[in-house]
């Protein structure tokens, strides 16, 4: 005898978890459009002299504040589910907006959020005090995880790789070092973990390919006499 | 703007490298974890598979079991079957048990889900189809938790997904009964006469339920933006098919059950259509 009753609360279940996707799902893609205008904005890095990045700076910031916001309330709405059931939903997008972060802040944007005003990136505590709470391991609540911090840091690596090339282009050739100095100290950093086959380490397997583009240029610069005496570790 | 680092100091003190090592450790930890679940997981399906194999065992193998115990349903089962079958589930509430530390943090539940999940689904099979061969129902969610530690999560998906596949295990079971219980039928039509050629009661319980189960499953929508959407087209078709291999060999059983000679099955390979690969 079979009692239906059974496939009714299925259903019941299917369409509960159904309304919850979509409405996650909404505000990940408000979330993605706001990305994708951040990311046009810094976008214009590539083709800004140093001097004039205030600027595009202070847009970006703009863009990523507004962000900021979104993602709040995605917070909100997902705090009241476990976290892992639906993070996949939003992951993507969450790892875009810290990429962007990390990227304004290496380029002199977001100051303030940094501990200390000369370090290059912000470490995942500040993007925590900034963002989101981060490395939730106690609490079943919305979180920035360690594997997506690492994944935006490494979209930034391959960003800050075109960026040397692009430097050059502008007659910056102090950046290429800078950017260089930078992405071999991360990939260093790297090489301390122990990856499995996932993703992260499919993805940290491209940053030997950015640190030798980069090197490449400071290599072109160095044996031209371009780099300008007393720059950083030329 | 970055400002170069040009430490010469000795590795440790990089504010990166310190970080990254603060990583390794809380990676390796996640990684070791997820490891030792997902080898829990496959003892436990393992663990399963063979309750399953056991229970199937029963209507062929069972040394002559007195007549009221062939292939009823709703009944205890036999005390061989019963010890083994007890002592495997045992065994797997002790794996559950074991890997509890591992689930002690809030968000762990979830986020070790789907190292769990097939060991979950097919205990569910097992658990389901033992359900099924006493009770004669479909055991419910709550029940099926109230078989594991509540810290273990059952979701709705693997609950529905181990259902599908218990249709699988009814139809083998209801085949194998099929022809054993119709060797009965026979016996008992040379005694009482040609009144008795037909399908017993218990036989006609399995069809019918399997069709239920059937109707229900086909009922049920999945929007597409469901993490269940992917696994559920094939357990639909494996599902069906199983459903219509039970009906062609009830239907064999009642047009030539009489002539058929002792020994004889239906004819599974030809009647049983799509599915093949579940073919008993």
């Amino acid at each position: 005898m079979i009692d239906h009753h059974i496939f009714e609360d299925l259903q019941a279940k299917i369409d509960d978890e159904a309304a919850v996707r979509d409405e996650l799902h909404d505000i990940v893609q408000t979330l993605a459009r706001k990305g994708r205008s951040t990311q046009a904005i810094l976008s214009r890095a590539h083709s800004t002299p140093t001097d004039q990045l205030k600027p595009v700076l202070d847009d970006a910031t703009k863009e990523i504040i507004a962000q900021r916001d979104e993602v709040s309330r995605l917070k909100t709405v997902a705090d009241k589910h476990p976290f892992y059931k639906y993070n996949g939903l939003w992951t993507r997008e969450l790892q875009n907006l810290v990429s962007s972060i990390e990227l304004c802040a290496w380029l002199g944007g977001l100051e303030e959020y940094k501990t200390d005003s000369s370090a290059s990136f912000l470490t995942i505590e500040e993007v925590g005090k900034f963002l989101v709470p981060v490395n939730l391991k106690e609490q079943d609540a919305f979180h920035l995880t360690i594997e997506e911090y690492l994944l935006a840091l490494i979209s930034m690596v391959e960003e800050l790789a075109r960026l040397a090339v692009n430097s050059v282009t502008l007659g910056d050739y102090t950046r290429p070092v800078q950017i260089g100095n930078f992405i071999k100290d991360l990939f260093a950093g790297f090489q301390l973990l122990n990856l499995k086959n996932d993703i992260l380490r499919k993805r940290s397997d491209g940053i030997k390919y950015s640190v030798k583009k980069v090197e490449d240029v400071v290599y072109d610069l160095s044996l031209r006499n371009l780099i300008p005496k007393g720059s950083a570790a030329a | 703007m970055a400002t170069p680092t040009t430490e010469d100091q000795p590795q440790p003190t990089n504010p990166i490298i310190s970080m990254f090592e603060t990583f390794r450790d809380e990676l390796d930890e996640h990684h070791d974890r997820r490891e030792r679940l997902i080898k829990t997981s496959r003892d436990i399906t393992a663990l399963s598979k063979k309750i399953i194999f056991s229970l199937q065992r029963y209507p062929s193998q069972s040394p002559n079991p007195p007549p009221t115990h062939k292939l009823t349903l709703k009944t205890a089962l036999p005390a061989n079957i019963t010890k083994e079958t007890t002592t495997r589930f045992t065994q797997i509430h002790t794996l559950f048990t074991s890997i509890l530390p591992d689930l002690a943090a809030p968000p762990n539940t979830w986020r070790y889900q789907r190292q769990l999940s097939s060991g979950i689904q097919e205990f569910i099979e097992a658990l389901s189809f033992h359900h099924y061969l006493t009770t004669q129902t479909l055991i419910t969610l709550p029940e099926v938790q109230a078989h594991l530690p509540p810290q273990i999560l059952v979701t709705e998906e693997d609950y529905l997904l181990g259902l599908f596949d218990l249709t699988g295990e009814m139809m083998r079971f209801a085949v194998t009964a099929l022809s054993a219980g119709n060797a009965d039928t026979s016996t008992g039509g040379e005694e009482g006469g040609e009144g008795a050629v037909g399908l017993g009661e218990e036989h006609r319980g399995i069809v019918v339920d399997l069709r239920d189960m059937r109707s229900g499953f086909e009922g049920l929508s999945v929007p597409r933006r469901h993490v269940m959407f992917k696994d559920m087209g094939k357990k639909v078709d494996v599902m069906q098919g199983s459903v219509e291999k039970v009906e062609r060999a009830a239907y064999g059983i009642l047009v030539r059950g009489r002539e058929r000679p002792k020994g004889w099955r239906p004819d599974l390979v030809v009647a049983g259509g799509g599915g093949g690969e579940e073919g008993y």
